[in-house]
């Protein structure tokens, strides 16, 4: 066993040996190699590269450091990273996972890996992991989104749940005392945040909502208004069906809420600049991202005084929701290094590379059973996410294959709509924007034989 | 013939000589053709496989419901096309192609010719001015698109910067749902505008000079000799231009996604263009049989925009009789 573990005396003598190595020195090595060889497993093991693929390009240094690790502690295993950007490396895993030419390991979010098992592309999890999966480690939550049909396939690598990043010196310096803790509170204090020009011109956002561009991010980001407001993309029946759940009040008052920020109270623009970047260079006060965006504050403006805040509730008192989104890794069904990869796996997911995780990337470990004080006493806005506040209210992502179409086409919609001068102040053509909108997802639910009203 | 040949002593072997000979022209004949074939057969063999065969699947795919994972592929006959005439992403993603391929091939035609007459005269600038026009077309799009993002942004583009330097207010060129289309336009005939010019340059330079000349010595003005005699040689390249230009523009799709990445882009549906829809339905939303049927109307319609140009443009010899 010794000769297949790391730091044995295999690599020590070898790398003692210098780039010289002498007659007997290598007789010795080459009868070390042969022993090795009879042992049968030992050989298997010094033979293993495992490839794995990431979606997120902000991993590799992680998975490289802890591959190398793995390596170490693993003599003749190597461990490759290939990564691209989210997108694309879905695609890639769509085409190579049913020809066989997909990677031993891979991280992926659940709408995948749900069309993956379906199609027998996935294997359920050995004892081993299955074991860690239901230990306790993970929420509950966790585990009912990695299980399918009663077995559990994957482990959950991380989440994604954002919360409200607000700078406190702008709203010291427009005199408001913290973050808001409702949406209403939040448009008041987004209009004593916002800042014009003499032309009248915005240079300051008083809250940077997601108004352009194109993909299902439009739709989720509606979703952090919808939610809490009381609606939902889509409702599951009792009797496993589904059907849309916005073509109601909650769906109007959220639509409104984007409008009123846009053309009545002038809070937002699409003209200015959006999203984290807007955060990081104090263009905004206000942004609802996940945690990888404390990375990029250490990053590019370490200087910048901000807090970390649940997003608010639709009223006083009501529920504060968020969405909590898991990304998971899989071993490929068709991995010829299945045992190894699901050892690195596990590898992978203890506590303590879980807390590496998030020190390299700034994405959040979904493993639960870990020490976060390291991370929360060198970054204190990362409490909010690792450690949440208990009255908050999670909403997830339905793990169905047309859910990204659904909010796709959602967004198609939505920027159009926000802009639209038409629909300001008019609820009657509100309410028929998202009729319209509500009966198309109902349609790509029918199309996808998952539609139901009972 | 043969029959006098045989007549004489000399004439003898003639008959023999001149078959044999014949027989060898003719083989030799046969096998160059047979040689080229041979030649060509590998490369023919790569077309068939890269192009040929992905194309055969791609049309009988359009008569399939596939999600690419599943090993199920359901036959669904015309459904995909049916659903395709009726689905308004569709139709929004014809409607602005066709408006985005008009705009760029009337464009850069109409900006390119004058520029090539003009550059076709001798001077000593002429060949700095092609190489400055024809560098967008060697140029990688990607990296243009991210550099048009910036031109176009609104708040630090240099376009923006240039309007305020006349006193004009500031557009928000990729952000207004009413103007994205039109910036892409913009772009596109900027990327084109070069090669359409070297194109009508090498067309300008191959009239002969005699026609110009003597239409010159009739007192033929400038315009004229443009309009009677250089346009009307220049129509095999017009009619090329137009088509390349066509199949180009319909195609469009690398700027199209690049515009519209991240917050500070394009809105998605002011500039939804065919070959992002397809790329749409095909790789993330996994509609393979569906994105297929897009991708079989798209080529038709391109194929009957073709022939319609070539109609148009085409040298008719009865009138030129």
């Amino acid at each position: 066993m010794d000769t297949t573990k790391p730091n044995g005396a295999t690599s020590g003598d070898a790398n003692s040996t210098g780039p010289w190595v002498g007659r007997r020195s290598a007789l010795k090595l080459a009868a070390g190699a042969a022993a090795a060889g009879l042992a049968g497993h030992s050989a298997n093991a010094a033979d293993v590269t495992l490839s794995v693929w990431t979606g997120y390009p902000e991993l590799v240094p992680w998975y490289q450091a802890v591959g190398d690790a793995y390596a170490r502690a693993n003599p003749g295993t190597k461990v490759t990273v290939f990564s691209t950007t989210l997108r694309e490396h879905e695609q890639k895993l769509a085409a190579a996972m049913p020809t066989g030419t997909g990677p031993d390991l891979f991280d992926v979010g659940q709408i995948l890996s749900i069309s993956f098992i379906e199609a027998g592309l996935l294997k359920p999890n050995p004892p081993e992991v299955d074991k860690q999966l239901r230990s306790g480690a993970y929420k509950d939550v966790s585990v009912d989104q990695f299980t399918t049909d009663g077995k559990t396939y994957g482990l959950p690598l991380l989440f994604s749940t954002p919360a409200m990043f607000w700078n406190k010196a702008m709203f010291r310096e427009a005199g408001i005392a913290g973050p808001p803790d409702t949406y209403g509170e939040m448009m008041d204090d987004a209009k004593k945040l916002v800042k014009f020009d003499s032309t009248g011109k915005m240079i300051r956002s008083g809250m940077s909502l997601r108004l352009s561009g194109q993909g299902s991010g439009i739709a989720e980001k509606f979703r952090f208004v919808l939610e809490p407001a009381g609606g939902s993309l889509i409702v599951r029946t009792p009797s496993g069906k589904y059907h849309q759940g916005y073509d109601n009040e909650a769906g109007r008052a959220a639509l409104k809420y984007y409008i009123d920020a846009v053309q009545v109270h002038h809070v937002d623009d699409p003209k200015v600049q959006h999203d984290a970047d807007a955060f990081v260079a104090g263009n905004t006060a206000m942004l609802f991202r996940e945690a990888w965006v404390i990375g990029e504050i250490q990053q590019k403006n370490p200087a910048l005084e901000y807090g970390v805040y649940p997003i608010p509730a639709w009223t006083a008192g009501g529920p504060k929701k968020t969405l909590l989104q898991h990304d998971g890794l899989y071993v490929s069904g068709r991995s010829r290094n299945m045992p190894a990869a699901y050892d690195f796996m596990r590898f992978l997911t203890n506590p303590e590379n879980s807390v590496l995780l998030t020190m390299k990337s700034g994405w959040v470990a979904a493993r639960q059973d870990v020490d976060w004080s390291p991370l929360l006493k060198q970054t204190p806005q990362y409490e909010g996410f690792v450690t949440p506040p208990k009255d908050i209210q999670f909403y997830l992502e339905p793990v169905l294959s047309p859910w990204n179409e659904i909010e796709s086409r959602l967004a198609d919609q939505l920027p159009g709509a926000y802009v639209d001068p038409t629909l300001k102040d008019n609820p009657q053509k509100v309410a028929d924007a998202v009729h319209k909108w509500a009966m198309q997802t109902d349609q790509i639910l029918k199309d996808a034989d998952l539609y139901g009203t009972r | 013939m043969a029959s006098g040949a045989e007549a004489t002593p000399l004439a003898v072997g003639v008959p023999a000589d001149g078959m044999a000979l014949r027989l060898r022209r003719r083989l030799r004949r046969a096998r160059i053709p047979l040689f080229c074939y041979v030649a060509l057969l590998p490369v023919l063999a790569l077309f068939l496989y890269v192009r040929i065969i992905p194309i055969g699947f791609g049309f009988l795919l359009s008569f399939y419901k596939w999600n690419l994972i599943s090993p199920r592929k359901p036959f669904v006959g015309f459904d995909n096309y049916v659903t395709l005439m009726s689905d308004e992403n569709f139709l929004l993603a014809l409607k602005n192609t066709t408006i985005y391929s008009f705009s760029t091939v009337a464009l850069s035609t109409v900006l390119a010719l004058p520029l090539a007459v003009f550059l076709s005269r001798p001077g000593r600038l002429s060949a700095f001015y092609q190489t400055v026009y024809f560098l967008p077309v060697i140029t990688p799009l990607v990296p243009m698109s991210i550099a048009w993002k910036w031109i176009y942004d609104y708040n630090y583009g240099i376009l923006n910067y240039g309007l305020s330097l006349v006193g004009l207010p500031a557009v928000p060129w990729l952000t207004d749902p009413d103007i994205a289309l039109w910036a892409l336009v913009i772009m596109g005939v900027w990327k084109v505008i070069g090669y359409n010019l070297v194109l009508f340059l090498v067309g300008i330079r191959n009239i002969p000079h005699e026609y110009l000349e003597a239409a010159a010595l009739d007192g033929a003005s400038d315009w004229q000799r443009f309009w009677r005699i250089t346009l009307p040689l220049l129509k095999p390249i017009l009619l090329y231009v137009l088509v390349t230009a066509t199949i180009n523009a319909y195609n469009v799709f690398t700027q199209v996604y690049v515009m519209t990445l991240g917050s500070q882009s394009a809105p998605g549906q002011a500039v939804r263009m065919l070959v992002l829809d397809i790329y749409t339905n095909g790789f993330q939303f996994f509609r393979m049989g569906y994105a297929s049927a897009e991708a079989v109307t798209l080529t038709l319609i391109v194929l009957g925009l073709t022939v319609v140009q070539f109609g148009l443009v085409r040298n008719d010899p009865a009138k030129e009789a």
